[in-house]
């Protein structure tokens, strides 16, 4: 009986999880470095839209990151991986696959959620890069992606 | 506790005794470091490019007086010069982190003395 309990819980749990999966959210204690060392020249990623293991290969890499020096010191980088690892996708979250160039946006989901977005669209001045999410998703440095808050830009 | 606390403020205040610094005073410790430095040689270098896709300025224009965006991502970067933002140019540790950075992105190594001297130097003349 206490398991059969303990079951429908963890389903009840599992099933809200995933309808609340596009408000993924940024964790309350998001380091200052994660701030300053990475949200410099992007916004804040959620750490819940990547699985850990996609979060640490981009930490091992910083000198080659997409294409940029992104490395930081010794003391920042430590806080900020194990604070991702503490807060990425798990393998219940929708965005638990990994992606393959450590890229949200070359997840699957990714793809399947932004398949009506056409190249003439992602080009426009305000929006340039698939990189620039909250160019549409109003509440997205919230964490939130909901499709309630999408505005895209005319231009 | 208190030895904690205690312990806590005076390393904080000397981190912040070693990196706190003016512009002026970090021009000064560049120059000290290679030669005296040339606005005009500054400029030029800042609005080149050196042999990659980008010069500083394909992210910090030029001048580099009012908020710009990242070539890439298109996240907001606050104007660089520092009569347009009095944080610019105030810490060693983060000016000698951006100038990593950025020379490796820019240039495909690190700035010299000389190099960062003759930048900051420009930037200093920016109104």
């Amino acid at each position: 009986m206490k398991s059969i309990k303990l079951i429908s819980c963890l389903c009840v749990a599992m099933l809200s999880h995933l309808a609340y999966a596009d408000s993924v959210g940024m964790p309350k204690n998001t380091p200052k470095a994660y701030e300053t060392e990475c949200a410099s020249c992007h916004m804040a990623y959620p750490p819940g839209l990547l699985p850990n293991k996609n979060w640490q290969n981009i930490m091992q890499n910083l000198d080659k990151h997409f294409g940029n020096d992104a490395t930081m010191d010794a003391k920042s980088l430590q806080e900020i991986s194990a604070w991702l690892k503490k807060n990425a996708a798990n393998w219940v979250s929708k965005y638990g696959q990994s992606s393959l160039e450590n890229r949200i946006t070359k997840t699957a989901w990714f793809e399947r959620k932004h398949k009506e977005i056409g190249p003439a669209i992602w080009q426009r001045p305000s929006i340039k890069t698939k990189a620039n999410c909250t160019a549409c998703h109003t509440a997205g440095a919230k964490g939130d992606f909901s499709d309630d808050d999408v505005k895209i830009p005319a231009k | 506790m208190w030895a904690k606390i205690i312990f806590l403020i005076s390393t904080s205040c000397v981190t912040l005794s070693v990196s706190a610094a003016t512009p002026q005073e970090l021009l000064k410790s560049y120059e000290d470091q290679s030669g005296k430095a040339s606005a005009a040689r500054g400029e030029q270098f800042f609005n080149t490019k050196h042999g990659k896709e980008w010069s500083c300025s394909s992210c910090h224009e030029n001048p580099p007086n009012h908020e710009t965006k990242h070539a890439i991502t298109s996240k907001i970067i606050k104007p660089l010069a520092p009569s347009a933002n009095s944080d610019r140019f105030t810490a060693q540790s983060k000016v000698e982190k951006w100038f990593k950075r950025n020379c490796n992105d820019v240039l495909g190594r690190e700035c010299s003395n000389q190099e960062k001297a003759d930048v900051l130097s420009w930037l200093l003349t920016i109104r």
